[in-house]
C-alpha cells in the first residue's frame, strides 16, 4: 500500500488549531487579568475547545502513523499533551495560578513546537520545508 | 500541486494562525475602566445640555426635641419625566429623585421614620454612617410593605419590620457627605437603579469654622431605558441577581447627575463646593472640567469627610460610592464660557457629564485655607492583626457570582471578629474592578501593590477603588458600637451576586 499524503495534513491542520487555541488562553488571560469580564468566559470556554483540539492531533498522530507511515513519536507526544492540558484545566477551574501560569506557557510552547514539527516534517519524511516544497515542486510536475 | 500553491498553503496557514491570535489580541488592547457590560437603552438617547440642573429638596424635620430631629421618609413609586416626553416609574424616598437631601450636625441625634409604600421590601443604610448595628440597615433587617405583611412567614429575615421602620442614627463622628442608599440582601443592584439613594450631608464646627461656599450636591449615576421610558435592568428571572455577561455589573448609556440627563447649570464667577457622589451601579468615572479651572479641581474632603490640606488635581477617579468634596473657583473664565464637566473613563455621551454656564454675577473672592482639619490617623505599627481578602469571581450554586475570601454572603457566616478600639491592616486583593466598602469603620489607604497610596487615596475613606490584579492595604480603625456589619464590594450587581461578608465588632 503506498502511504496518504492528507493524513500528515490533518496532523498539519489540528496541531496549528490547537496552537493557536492555546495561544488565545494566553491572550483571553491576558485581557481578564487588565479587567475585561467576558475574556473571563472565553478563557474558559477556550479550555474545552484547546483540549478538545489537542486530542484530535492524538487521532491525527495516529493516522499519519497508520495510513501515511508517519513517525511514531507523535503518537506519545500528543497524547502526553492531552495529559498536561487536562491538568492544565483542572488548576486553572481550582485558581493554582502558581502551576497554572507556567504549565500555561509550557503547553503552549511543546504545542508550537509540535506544529513546527509537523510543518517541516513532508509526507515522504522530506528533511525541512525547503526539501518539502521541493519534493512538492517534483510531484507538481 | 505547483509552487505557488504550496508556498501559499504555508502562507494561509501561517497568516490564519497569525490573524486567529492576533485579531483576539487585538480587539481586547484596551483594558476596560470599568467592570461592567453595557446596557443599551431602547428609547431615544436625550439630547445633552438641553435641561437645568435640580437639586435635591433640602427634609426638614418633622420636630426637634432636645437634642435629637425627627424627620420622615414615605418609599413611594413615583412617575417622572427624565427622557423628554416620556415618563419613568422610579422607587423613591419622598417621591424624588435622588431622595431628600438630610442635614445633619454633629452632637444631634437623627431619628427618621422610614414609611415603605414599595411593592417590594427595603432596608435603609446610611452609607458612611457610624451607626449601631441594629439601625445600619444589616441586609435581611427588612422593611416590608404593609400589603406584604402576611407572607411574612416565608421570608428569612433578621430584624423585621413591617409596614414602617424608624432608624436612629447618633452621627457621632466627623462632618462628611455621607448618603442613604437601599440595601437589601440579593436586590440592591436593582433598588438602587429604580431611585432609591440620596445625600446626607453631615456638619460639625471644625467644617463651619472655614466658611466654606455652600455646596451644591452632585449625584453622578447611569441608567438605561426602555422604549415606553421605563428603567431598564437584566434581572434574572425568578431570582436575584443579573443575567449573562451583566455579572460584571450594569452600565448605563444615559447620564444623570440629581436624576436629570446631562444637565447643564449656571454659576457665578466665584469658588463653588460641589459634593461630587459616584451613584452608579457599576461604572468608574474620570471627572475632569474642560476648559480647566487655573486653579485646578480643589479637592476639600473625601469619604469620610476633610482633609488635613487641601489636594489640587487636574482630574479625578471616583469608583461607585465614593465621594469627593471639591471646590472649584469659576472666576478665571470669562462671562459666557461654557465648562463641561466630562468623564475621560467613557468616549461620546458616556464621556460627557454636564455643563456649567458662567454668568457676569461675581461672587465673594473666597481663599481656600491651607489646613482644613485636624486628621489622627492611627499609625500601621498599631494594627493589632493583619487580615486578608480575595475579593474573586467564583461560582456559586451552579452559576457565576463573587466571593470574599472563596466565601458567598450568609447572613450566618462571620469572616472577621475585631476588638471596637482597635486598628487591623485588611490586605484586600481583586481579580477585577471592585470598589470595596466597610460599614461602620473608616480607614486609611497604606498602598497599593508595592507602592504607596495613590492620588484620591489621602484622608478617610469608607470605600477603597480596587483595580484589576490590586492588592492593596488599608488600616482600618474599629470604633463605636458593636455588633455584626458587613463589607462589600460596591459595585451592586457584584454585591447582590454575593460579593459580601460579615465581621462582627465587640
Ligand atoms: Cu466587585
Amino acid at each position: 500500500m503506498t502511504p496518504r499524503t492528507w493524513p500528515a495534513g490533518l496532523f498539519r491542520l489540528t496541531t496549528t488549531v490547537a496552537a493557536v487555541l492555546a495561544c488565545n488562553q494566553a491572550v483571553f488571560a491576558g485581557q481578564f487579568l487588565s479587567g475585561t469580564y467576558v475574556a473571563l468566559r472565553l478563557h474558559r470556554d477556550g479550555s474545552t475547545y484547546t483540549v478538545a483540539a489537542v486530542a484530535s492531533t492524538v487521532l491525527a498522530a495516529v493516522l499519519w502513523r497508520r495510513l501515511g507511515r508517519g513517525p511514531a513519536w507523535p503518537i506519545p507526544a500528543t497524547m502526553a499533551l492531552v495529559a498536561l492540558t487536562a491538568v492544565q484545566t483542572f488548576l486553572g477551574y481550582r485558581l493554582v495560578l502558581a502551576v497554572h501560569i507556567p504549565l500555561g506557557v509550557t503547553v503552549i510552547m511543546l504545542l508550537i513546537a509540535l506544529t513546527v514539527a509537523g510543518w517541516r516534517r513532508g509526507p515522504v519524511r522530506s528533511a525541512s520545508v525547503r526539501g518539502l516544497i521541493a519534493s512538492g515542486r517534483e510531484r507538481g510536475r | 500541486m505547483t509552487t505557488l500553491s504550496r508556498r501559499a498553503l504555508l502562507g494561509m496557514a501561517g497568516l490564519s494562525a497569525a490573524a486567529g491570535i492576533g485579531i483576539p489580541l487585538g480587539r481586547g488592547l484596551a483594558a476596560p475602566t470599568s467592570t461592567g457590560q453595557l446596557l443599551r437603552s431602547r428609547a431615544p438617547r436625550p439630547p445633552l445640555f438641553q435641561r437645568r440642573l435640580t437639586v435635591p429638596p433640602v427634609l426638614r424635620p418633622t420636630r426637634s426635641a432636645g437634642d435629637t430631629d425627627h424627620y420622615e421618609i414615605v418609599q413611594t413609586a413615583v412617575r417622572a419625566e427624565i427622557l423628554p416626553g416620556l415618563t419613568t416609574e422610579l422607587w423613591t424616598y419622598n417621591g424624588s429623585f435622588p431622595g431628600p437631601t438630610i442635614h445633619s450636625t454633629r452632637g444631634r441625634t437623627v431619628r427618621i421614620r422610614h414609611v415603605n409604600r414599595l411593592p417590594v421590601p427595603t432596608v435603609v443604610h446610611l452609607h458612611g454612617g457610624r451607626t449601631p448595628a441594629a439601625d445600619d440597615g444589616y441586609p435581611i433587617d427588612f422593611v416590608h410593605p404593609l400589603d406584604m405583611a402576611q407572607h411574612v412567614g416565608h421570608h428569612m429575615g433578621g430584624d423585621v419590620s413591617h409596614g414602617e421602620r424608624t432608624y436612629t442614627y447618633p452621627l457621632d463622628q466627623r462632618a462628611a457627605t455621607l448618603w442613604y442608599h437601599d440595601h437589601r440582601m440579593d436586590f440592591t443592584g436593582p433598588s438602587v437603579w429604580r431611585g432609591l439613594a440620596g445625600f446626607h450631608l453631615h456638619h460639625d464646627d471644625e467644617e463651619a469654622a472655614l466658611g466654606l461656599p455652600a455646596g451644591v450636591p452632585l449625584m453622578i449615576a447611569d441608567r438605561s431605558f426602555d422604549r415606553d421610558g421605563s428603567l431598564l435592568y437584566p434581572a434574572r428571572a425568578g431570582g436575584h441577581g443579573v443575567t449573562g455577561d451583566y455579572v460584571a455589573g450594569v452600565l448605563g448609556d444615559v447620564m444623570l447627575v440629581n436624576g436629570v440627563p446631562w444637565p447643564t447649570h449656571p454659576v457665578g464667577r466665584g469658588t463653588y463646593r460641589f459634593r461630587l457622589l459616584n451613584a452608579a451601579n457599576a461604572r468608574r468615572l474620570s471627572v475632569r472640567l474642560d476648559p480647566p479651572p487655573p486653579t485646578g479641581l480643589v479637592r476639600i474632603g473625601t469619604d469620610g469627610g476633610l482633609l488635613a490640606a487641601p489636594i489640587r488635581h487636574d482630574h479625578l477617579e471616583l469608583a461607585p460610592a465614593q465621594r469627593f468634596d471639591i471646590l472649584v473657583d469659576f472666576s478665571a473664565y470669562a462671562p459666557g464660557t461654557v465648562v463641561t464637566m466630562v468623564n475621560d473613563f467613557d468616549i461620546g455621551a458616556m464621556g460627557q457629564i454636564m455643563r456649567f454656564v458662567v454668568g457676569d454675577e461675581r461672587l465673594a473672592p473666597f481663599a481656600v485655607p491651607d489646613r482644613l482639619s485636624t486628621v489622627t490617623p492611627p499609625r500601621a505599627s498599631d494594627a493589632v492583626v493583619t487580615r486578608r481578602f480575595d475579593f474573586r469571581t467564583g461560582e456559586i450554586a451552579g452559576h457565576d457570582g463573587w466571593l470574599v475570601g472563596q466565601q458567598p454572603f450568609h447572613p450566618d457566616v462571620i469572616a472577621a471578629h475585631v476588638k471596637l478600639g482597635t486598628v487591623e491592616i485588611w490586605q484586600l486583593n481583586a481579580d477585577f474592578h471592585h470598589p470595596v466598602h466597610l460599614h461602620l469603620s473608616p480607614f486609611q489607604v497604606l498602598g497599593r501593590g508595592s507602592g504607596g497610596p495613590g492620588p484620591y487615596d489621602a484622608g478617610w475613606q469608607d470605600t477603597i477603588d480596587l483595580r484589576p490584579g490590586e492588592q492593596a492595604k488599608i488600616l482600618v480603625h474599629f470604633d463605636g458600637y458593636p455588633g455584626k456589619y458587613v463589607f462589600h464590594c460596591h459595585n451592586l450587581e457584584h454585591e447582590d451576586m454575593a460579593m459580601m461578608a460579615n465581621f462582627v465588632a465587640t
